[in-house]
């Protein structure tokens, strides 16, 4: 089992291009928080789409929720997909197991990113500065844009190339000899668990403490009705109408007790209530 | 309006329409965190954001050279709301900034008045925005994809990215021209009643949906059985008998109360998690 030159060319190439936040710019937001198209995109190049996606949606369950505020995170999702995807299909693992794989490669690639940080401050010292102050626009797209996306291609693309090329059949070997059940249970047990990680993650980001009782419903609600394989297409309309149900009533409460505080100002909370969308 | 016809009529500022405001805001949601510094954070992408509006404004070369310095302070916000919101402020302050400076009247929009704006604005709108896009949007878009992506369909990658950019591009357009329209009193209006309702409804939308995955997705189950008096006792039965589900229950309580009280540090929860889940998965409780 082995990674190809070029396989190993193309995802290191993507993953610079998500790194350096250029493909698309914005977009790269969600492409580098999660990491489902990265797992699609490995499993095209290792054209095994199914299984890719298949371990990349364990993946996802752990890098739920995981977002930085100021822009560190504590591990990187994509990074950590481009290698461990390929581990899986190369050594035949479970997605659970998977999750073993990419969770210290993905702390891992948390460093590369900071370093990503120092090069752009050293870029924006030595030559932002210099073309703001001359008012030259063309230095500027120069320094604010390519610069520092050739200088991530740069940190990136041998980095992950390494890692793919020389660690990805590695790591897959050492599994494939190492294949005690004992690890693997291990290993499962992780996986399974941690997709609590994201999760938590997620509910404690979104807020508000008393409204964890709608996670409470919802996490009751599924487990009682497994058996019927609601899908989550059905499950978000449910959620979206229990919750428009609540925001409605509660503004209905609020406008009624203020119209019965002061009936002379009515009729301005009445044009409020008219334009909603 | 003599004073005016006597200067040059080339260094008169353009007027900044809509179309100049959507396109500075796709500059900046292009730029974003391409050039994403220690010291600086977002600075140049707003700057690089603002060029072509700021080139029409500034026409003559020392004025545009002060602009672009004035945007390159330290800034940092979130990409929709707050980059959308700022982009939009921006353009408005320079322009009324660019004509005060043409007609040789007294500046009311100077450096501190631009910056404190931004900087009053970028921290509070990330906090909403952050929340509501990176942390409750997205993932009721993968929420709703993973199913597919469990049966090795593509689709299950595409919906959420396809999805999420759109959102992004929209939800930054509307509020870079909210921006735009109303100036420095366009921060009332985000933060405003209506919207503080939807973002109500999204939130709960979220943890509704984090519920439905946590029940679905979280495997945690104990492999335990002991043999007491001749009966045998598996204890995930038992344990099924009583409340189904209650162990990833249980482990997604322990990791909220773990961060309600020691603030979000995910890496600590993933390390301890592991090391927990490890043990007991060894010694044969789970």
């Amino acid at each position: 089992m082995h990674v190809t030159f070029l396989q190993a060319t193309i995802i290191a190439i993507w993953i610079a291009l998500v790194m350096s936040r250029s493909l698309l710019g914005g977009a790269t937001l969600t492409l580098r928080f999660s990491p489902m198209m990265t797992g699609l995109v490995v499993g095209i190049v290792f054209n095994d789409i199914s299984q890719a996606m298949i371990v990349t949606a364990a993946i996802q369950l752990i890098y739920m929720g995981v977002f930085s505020p100021g822009g560190q995170m504590p591990s990187e999702p994509a990074v950590a997909t481009a290698i461990a995807v390929p581990v899986a299909i190369l050594g035949n693992m479970s997605p659970a197991s998977a999750v073993g794989v990419a969770v210290p490669v993905g702390l891992l690639g948390s460093y590369l990113y900071q370093f990503r940080f120092f090069i752009n401050t050293f870029i924006m010292q030595k030559f932002t500065d210099k073309y703001a102050a001359a008012g030259n626009s063309h230095g500027l797209t120069l320094s604010l844009i390519f610069i520092p996306i050739v200088a991530s291609f740069v940190l990136y693309v041998p980095f992950m190339f390494a890692a793919l090329y020389y660690g990805a059949p590695f790591i897959a070997d050492l599994i494939k000899t190492n294949s005690s059940s004992f690890i693997f249970h291990i290993l499962n047990v992780i996986g399974g668990g941690l997709a609590a990680v994201g999760i938590a993650v997620t509910v404690y980001v979104i807020g508000k403490r008393s409204y964890i009782i709608f996670f409470l419903l919802a996490y009751f609600v599924a487990v009682v009705a497994k058996p019927l394989n609601i899908t989550m297409v059905t499950y978000a309309i449910i959620g979206a109408i229990i919750a428009f149900i609540f925001v409605l009533a509660k503004s209905e409460a609020v406008t009624t007790a203020k119209d019965s505080i002061g009936s002379n100002k009515s009729g301005s909370h009445a044009n409020v209530d008219d334009d909603d969308y | 309006m003599t004073d005016i016809k006597q200067r040059s009529i080339d260094l008169k500022p353009e007027e900044i329409t809509k179309k100049d405001v959507a396109i500075a805001w796709l500059r900046f949601y292009f730029a974003n965190e391409i050039s994403h510094s220690f010291d600086r954070y977002l600075a140049g992408a707003l700057m690089w954001a603002l060029m072509p509006i700021l080139k029409k404004l500034y026409k003559n070369r020392s004025d545009l050279a002060a602009a672009y310095q004035r945007h390159l302070l330290f800034f940092n916000t979130q990409l929709t709301w707050g980059g959308g919101t700022i982009t939009g402020i921006m353009s408005s302050l320079e322009a009324v900034r660019a004509n005060e400076n043409y007609e040789g009247k007294p500046i009311s929009i100077d450096d501190d008045l631009l910056y404190n704006t931004k900087a009053g604005l970028m921290g509070a709108l990330a906090g909403i925005g952050d929340a509501i896009d990176s942390g409750t949007v997205q993932y009721i878009f993968i929420a709703i994809a993973l199913p597919w992506a469990q049966q090795g369909l593509a689709i299950g990658a595409l919906f959420p990215f396809v999805a999420f950019v759109c959102y992004q591009l929209a939800v930054g357009y509307y509020f870079s021209q909210l921006g735009f329209k109303l100036g420095r009193n366009a921060a009332t209006e985000v933060v405003g009643a209506k919207m503080q309702m939807l973002i109500e409804g999204l939130a709960i939308l979220g943890l509704f949906m984090m519920g439905i995955l946590a029940a679905s997705y979280i495997k945690v189950n104990s492999g335990l059985q002991f043999t007491l008096s001749g009966k045998n006792f598996v204890i995930q039965e038992t344990l099924d008998k009583i409340l189904p589900g209650i162990l990833p229950l249980i482990v997604v309580g322990g990791l909220y109360v773990y961060f309600a009280k020691k603030g979000l540090k995910v890496t600590n929860a993933l390390i301890g998690l592991t090391v927990i889940l490890g043990v007991l998965a060894a010694i044969g409780i789970l």
